[in-house]
């Protein structure tokens, strides 16, 4: 039972870091129907990005956080301005351009920082918690709390203010959106910075968890998106228990299969996925004839 | 039989192929010992680009693990051959199976997924075979395996690089071949019809669910037989050669050349592999270079390297011939003997449909006569389309029953009630884009099985004379309609009412014996009109029973012997056009109200 619950909890910080991602996916997704498959990439820009201020310019963790942030947040206005043309159109087209994407950012971050990826020291050197017999990181506690903090952000800012208020009804239906005025494109160049944004939040913490290197944003990318897909696509509740989900399915399959806990992980996903296809707060979509 | 221009087109095809031949045998007399070795690596890639094609850009299906399929087969072969003990080519025969089954396996979640979803999950299956590859002893980790023996073919050492072209290229040809002998024939037009509408492709008879698990065996075909010729050729296999990096290295090679197009595929599949290995001391400025030129190709050219001919000729046509191309007159049918009536054609008995909690269709009852011109009208929202979505197979009804000729055909498929004789028309119009007009009515026209694709395999001959027989049915069916002129175009680019008359010779295309017609008139000018009550007529004169759904009350007053009006999901009224016009129940609902019924009969903008 110990065992049970220590896995349990060992998941759980970087199953907030899927979360995280997760939600930069459906942000982009339910605004523009748009399957943004160079997140993961801009993920690891992020890592990147906020480890080099924190580490070789030596800011404190939060600024280079921050910093993060705004870098990806423009990478995110780019990609969405390239893919504009494409938008509510072909879809495959548009997931093979943000493919494209993804392998231009992972060529740069290899040419900027190169092949090999860096260890990045923890932010916070107090003692692991007891709790119930039970230990906990602190820098976990820390992780869950900021991901906590930035969906009660996300969601304040779509209920609660004028944008946000809009971008759910570009999400709904974005040619009746352009009908009471709205700037459709506007609206969808502000999803995806606030997405990259997430995705550069989600990178900055996830680097003292991992190993930060160019070809982490591949395999974070997939993780997230995979808790979205469990999730259902679009749905912000369904983001986070999506995420917490892979990521304390990927502590157990580690735990039980060692080595073989990505093969396990992803075959779960696709019975998971096939079992209830629009995931767990995901809307039956109608064909219509 | 009217085909002017193709003897010409088609020498210059042909001189283009020979010299292509000569050209690819001459090769390695050009070449050194390490440029022949990149020219035998890139055949490999060409291979499977060409499945990825025939997967993604013919049959629209997303697939991301063509290189897991790769690596099936290289690593079974490797396998067999070294701890197993077996003959090369037994061992590549078996391997062919082993990655046939592998994708069956990654095949199967596309029948519940497609898209984003089916993207994701495929990718997620090659992920977790190279994790397995990596991690079971077995396989030799990321070591890999080596000291595969050299395929032993007599007379012919293929230890030699310079010979083993020769074999790629003899199986590249053949592979190139059967992948446009199938895109050209029932099988490929089925899959491409599915690509660009799969609820279309399903009411014309299109075993969507079949057509799928055929895309991802072809591709794990392709995927097989490339690992073998790799197998053999480098004679050592290592995880690196498998990884995502070279899945979308694939996916570039694709995009580049061109994804519906399988020349387009090899092109690109060769002139990336060679710029790739051209630039192997920058591999990341190569990298770099080829994620923008796939950006740019996506946004600019998405028909990639093998469209651009095809745009410039378009372009050009466009200038030249304006208004040559002209809508002829419809040539009736054949009168049938009128059946002994009386019989009921289609019976809908209780149907009742929910969409969670709201009750589109509430127990709806009425039958249908045979050879009869049935009409279904109501306001908007009444429950009409969503009737027509149940009776053809697109929505299971919540509860009821629908019968055909005494057959109750409830909650089948749309593609078994296509065989069953039902054909249908779409609202807003679901013509396979992508596909040319001819084509278009081909899908409809060929009623062989999806499971009679084995016939590729062993008797291609009997495939081709099938397909000829279709194409010469179809010459006369394009011409009845009078649309014989636009065989060639696309249907977008062709005039609102000459698609809807293209949509109507598509589901006579399929010989059905009962027509369902949604809004047949919207959107016609009254001549277009005129010609539809025509059409519809004489299709019911040949035996065929239609049902049409129609706002237009004049077409629906003269047309129809019987009319059934819903209102709000139920039947109000159903009898004789002149009855159902004078029933207050059916006054009630156009004009809403006792009090708007006293007023002069303003009819509704609907009502005409």
């Amino acid at each position: 039972m110990q065992i049970f619950f220590q896995t349990l909890v060992g998941g759980l910080s970087l199953g907030a870091v899927y979360a995280l991602v997760a939600m930069g996916f459906s942000l982009v997704y339910r605004t523009m129907g748009l399957v943004n498959f160079a997140h993961g990439n801009v993920v690891m820009i992020g890592a990147y990005v906020a480890s080099t201020f924190y580490l070789t310019v030596t800011l404190p963790f939060i600024p280079a956080m921050l910093i993060a942030l705004a870098v990806t947040g423009a990478i995110g206005l780019v990609i969405e301005r390239v893919l504009r043309p494409l938008e509510n159109k072909d879809f495959t087209l548009m997931l093979i351009g943000t493919i494209g994407f993804g392998i231009v950012l992972e060529a740069l971050a290899t040419l900027i920082w190169g092949a090999t990826g860096r260890a990045v020291r923890n932010p916070v050197q107090a003692a692991p918690v007891e709790l119930l017999g039970l230990r906990i990181r602190t820098y976990d506690l820390v992780v869950l709390a900021v991901a906590a903090a930035a969906t009660v952000a996300l969601v304040l800012f779509l209920q609660r203010t004028k944008r946000g208020a809009a971008m759910q009804a570009v999400a709904m239906n974005h040619e009746a959106a352009t009908a009471v005025g709205i700037h459709v494109g506007r609206s969808n160049a502000v999803a995806f910075g606030i997405g990259a944004s997430l995705a550069a939040l989600a990178g900055s913490l996830a680097g003292p968890l991992l190993y930060v290197s160019p070809t982490m944003g591949g395999t974070l990318g997939i993780h997230g998106f995979a808790a979205m897909a469990i999730g259902g696509f679009g749905s912000i509740p369904g983001a986070i228990v999506g995420g917490l989900s892979i990521g304390v399915l990927g502590s157990y399959s580690a735990g039980h299969f060692e080595g073989y806990s990505e093969l396990v992980t992803f075959l779960v996903f696709t019975v998971a996925i096939m079992i209830r296809p629009t995931g767990i707060f995901g809307e039956t979509t109608v064909n219509r004839a | 039989m009217k085909l002017p221009d193709v003897p010409t087109g088609l020498r210059y095809r042909l001189a283009a192929l020979a010299v292509a031949v000569v050209l690819a045998c001459a090769l390695p007399y050009t070449l050194g010992a390490y440029a022949m070795h990149i020219v035998d690596v890139a055949i490999i890639f060409a291979l499977l680009a060409l499945g990825l094609g025939l997967a993604m850009g013919i049959a629209g299906q997303v697939n991301l693990a063509q290189v897991a399929f790769f690596g099936v087969g290289a690593y079974a072969t490797a396998l067999l051959t070294t701890e197993a003990g077996l003959g090369f080519w037994t061992a590549a025969a078996l391997a062919l199976l082993i990655s046939l089954a592998a994708g069956l396996l990654v095949g199967l979640p596309a029948l519940r997924i497609q898209s984003h979803y089916l993207g994701i999950v495929t990718l997620g299956l090659a992920l977790a075979f190279l994790n397995w590859i990596v991690n079971t002893p077995m396989a030799g980790g990321a070591d890999g395996i080596s000291a595969i023996p050299v395929p032993p073919l007599p007379g012919i050492d293929l230890s030699d690089e310079y010979l083993y072209y020769y074999l790629e290229l003899t199986v590249f040809t053949l592979a190139l071949a059967f992948g446009l002998f199938v895109v050209r024939t029932p099988l490929g037009r089925r899959m491409r019809a599915m690509r660009d509408d799969d609820l279309a492709a399903g009411a014309v008879g299109a075993e969507i669910p079949y057509l799928r698990m055929a895309a991802f065996l072809l591709a794990s075909a392709y995927g097989g037989v490339a690992g073998v010729l790799y197998a053999g050729l480098i004679r050592y296999v290592a995880p690196e050669t498998f990884s995502i990096a070279n899945m979308f290295l694939l996916l570039a090679m694709v995009i580049v050349g061109g994804r519906q197009s399988l020349w387009g595929c090899a092109v690109g599949a060769v002139l990336l592999f060679l710029a790739r290995e051209w630039l192997a001391d920058f591999a990341t400025y190569a990298q770099l270079g080829y994620g923008l030129v796939v950006v740019v190709m996506v946004v600019f050219a998405p028909t990639g390297l093998a469209g651009i001919p095809r745009r410039l000729r378009a372009a050009r046509e466009r200038r030249r011939t304006g208004t040559r191309a002209v809508l002829r007159d419809f040539q009736p049918y054949e009168p049938a003997d009128r059946a002994t009536a009386e019989r009921t054609e289609l019976e809908i008995r209780n149907i009742s449909k929910d969409f969670r909690g709201l009750r589109a269709l509430d127990d709806v009852s009425f039958s249908v006569a045979a050879g009869a011109i049935h009409g279904v009208v109501g306001p908007n929202g009444s429950g009409k389309t969503t009737l027509f979505n149940v009776i053809s197979g697109l929505y299971r009804a919540t509860g009821g029953a629908v019968e055909l000729d005494g057959q109750v055909i409830t909650g089948a498929r749309p593609y078994r009630l296509s065989l069953l004789g039902i054909a249908r028309t779409f609202q807003n119009l679901r013509l396979f884009e992508e596909l040319s007009v001819r084509d278009n009515i081909l899908v409809a026209m060929d009623r062989t099985r999806t499971r009679s694709g084995w016939r590729y395999l062993v008797w291609p001959v009997g495939i081709w004379r099938q397909d000829r027989e279709l194409r010469r049915g179809s010459e006369a069916l394009l011409s009845r309609f009078g649309i014989t002129d636009y065989a060639d175009t696309t249907p977008g680019s062709l005039p609102y009412g000459i698609q809807r008359r293209i949509e109507i010779a598509r589901a006579m295309a399929s010989r059905p014996r009962l027509l369902l017609l949604d809004e047949p008139a919207a959107g016609l000018n009254g001549e277009e009109v005129r010609q539809l009550a025509e059409i519809v007529r004489s299709i019911r004169g040949s035996g065929v029973t239609v049902v049409v759904i129609e706002h237009n009350m004049g077409l629906v007053m003269s047309l129809c012997e019987r009319v059934t009006v819903l209102a709000s999901g139920q039947v109000i009224a159903d009898g004789t056009p002149e009855e159902v016009v004078a029933s207050p129940a059916v006054i009630e609902a156009y004009l809403g109200g006792e009090s708007m019924a006293e007023e002069p009969m303003a009819l509704p903008t609907e009502v005409q």
